[in-house]
């Protein structure tokens, strides 16, 4: 009987960790991010030894060729090398009035934001007290304990 | 003299001569698990036989051009003689661009391709002003990175009334694997096969809350469910979607095939073009950002804005996603306005056909710099001469 109260408290400390509004947006921020990901998974290519190019190639012909169309690929690499926000920040610094990239961006909608359970997807109407996440009955609830709730670190 | 036309979209570019038919084609390059050491190049992609977690390269990001070593080696590709064997010193080529595109990746653009070419990302436009007697029209634009609302008057872009919806058909694919991969079947690496199976099965609801019902019903009640095999590329080359008549609703098949139920994902995934809310995107929707533009314009304006409603874009081939933009537009706007939403037959290449329209136009030749030109007066003169 003790024990199992115990074991009841010492749950009940973890559940009332509550994240506060700042760092629900800073998770939700990172969740946004991941979507404009381009893969998810690691290059293929990037665990292979790189031996296939340093061997010593017979073909001399071939090999100078191939060195001039490196440095060309250099040289691009070189001069477009700027990443989008980069490039964001430089046309902030050139351009200030006028309808731009940022100001073209659609206004947050004037209706009110709907819910969906973050386990099944279907409307919700709870919100789990911990970490701010939607879900719709007892059972979502559960799961997303078990596998989300201040557990997920994308 | 041929023209080449090139709309350069972030995941594929739609290229022919404007004499000839359109081919569209993925502007990336391509790693495999299965063929090491190979990087394949955009057509290239129908030699990979086995497509699953595939590796993406792309050119874009965010809807700009910023990796040009990729796009090099696309345009290399494209341009090269495997492709469309473009003889430069006797080709105009009319490229597009994005809305509101950084300077300097205009210039570098005109120095890499410093050979005639006139700015696009209008051609949609050009197309509808062949068409129609109207003076004005607004272009939706849903593509992979985003969607642009931009309304034309007069064969010019109203610059204060384009409007960016940060919801492009790569955040749908990637919230879809996202979703499934908790719910079902981890998917993260596979980007080409669910972006296969989007296109597949989603659909955009008409009356959301009520197909939200019909999604959480059980049995042969519950319309919207499908059930989608999933390619092994081996036995299944491509995925399909049970017949109904096949459909088993306690979801375990025998015969072994690796299955992905779907119910209320078929259409909340779409939803997100409708309410970009719904997953945290404090933006509006299509519809409410399209009246929103409409209303920033001139008030005489308007009525015949709200005539001429077109859609392009890859994301506008969802089922369903003409309809729910008339009907919600149609909600939005008085009654005394008429409201007409147009859907080209096919919405991926429609500025394509405006780009090959530009280039019957007889004005084309003075709307070209030439590489004599260029030299002479460096990227001012493209300034001048495009409509950028």
């Amino acid at each position: 009987m003790v024990e199992k109260k115990i074991v009841v408290r010492s749950q009940d400390t973890n559940q009332h960790r509550v994240l506060d509004r700042a760092t629900r947006q800073r998770r939700l921020t990172r969740q946004l991010e991941a979507l404009e990901k381009d893969n998810f998974q690691d290059d293929p290519h990037a665990s292979l030894p790189q031996l296939a190019k340093r061997l010593p190639q017979f073909d001399e012909s071939h090999e100078s060729g191939k060195k001039r169309k490196k440095t060309r690929g250099d040289h691009f690499k070189q001069r477009f090398r700027k990443n989008f926000q980069a490039l964001l920040e430089e046309e902030n610094l050139s351009v200030s009035e006028g309808p731009n990239y940022l100001s073209a961006c659609a206004e947050s909608s004037k209706l009110p934001q709907r819910h969906f359970c973050a386990v099944c997807g279907f409307p919700s109407n709870y919100t789990c007290v911990s970490c701010g996440a939607r879900y719709c009955c007892v059972r979502c609830l559960g799961t997303h304990h078990e596998t989300r709730c201040l557990k997920w670190t994308v | 003299m041929t023209t080449l036309v090139l709309d350069n979209g972030a995941y594929t570019a739609k290229i022919g001569y404007s004499h000839e038919k359109v081919s569209v084609i993925p502007n990336c390059q391509f790693r495999s698990k299965t063929s090491r050491l190979k990087t394949f190049t955009a057509s290239q992609l129908d030699e990979i036989k086995d497509p699953s977690g595939l590796f993406y390269i792309l050119p874009f990001q965010k809807g700009y051009l910023v990796n040009w070593d990729v796009q090099r080696k696309v345009w290399d590709h494209l341009f090269g003689k495997e492709m469309f064997k473009v003889d430069f010193a006797d080709t105009s080529i009319v490229i597009t661009e994005p809305y509101f595109n950084f300077t300097s990746i205009q210039e570098s653009m005109n120095e890499i391709l410093n050979f005639k070419r006139s700015s696009g990302s209008l051609s949609a436009h050009r197309y509808f002003q062949e068409n129609s007697s109207e003076l004005c029209c607004i272009v939706v634009d849903s593509g992979f990175s985003f969607t642009h609302i931009v309304p034309y008057c007069r064969g010019k872009k109203m610059k204060d009334g384009i409007c960016r919806l940060n919801v492009g058909g790569k955040l749908l694919t990637n919230h879809f694997k996202e979703i499934i991969s908790y719910r079902q079947l981890h998917v993260m690496d596979e980007t080409y096969v669910l972006n296969q199976v989007k296109e597949d099965v989603c659909y955009v609801s008409q009356d959301f809350y009520k197909d939200m019902e019909i999604a959480q019903l059980k049995g042969e009640d519950n319309t919207v469910m499908r059930d989608y095999v999933l390619p092994d590329f081996s036995a299944i080359k491509k995925g399909f979607c049970k017949p109904p008549e096949e459909m088993n609703f306690t979801g375990k098949y025998k015969s072994g095939e690796q299955i992905l139920r779907l119910s209320n994902e078929r259409f909340a995934v779409p939803e997100m073009l409708f309410h970009p809310s719904d997953i945290g995107i404090q933006e509006m929707g299509i519809p409410e950002a399209l009246v929103n533009s409409v209303h920033n314009l001139p008030e005489e304006m308007q009525p015949h804005f709200f005539k001429n409603i077109v859609l392009t874009g890859g994301n506008t081939l969802f089922p369903g996603f003409r309809d729910r933009v008339y009907k919600e537009v149609r909600s939005l706007t008085p009654t005394d306005f008429d409201v007409s939403v147009v859907q080209p037959n096919n919405p991926i290449c429609y500025s394509w056909e405006g780009g090959k329209l530009l280039s019957e136009n007889p004005d084309f030749d003075e709307m070209v710099v030439t590489r004599e030109d260029y030299e002479e007066n460096g990227h001012f003169i493209c300034e001048e001469k495009f409509d950028i």
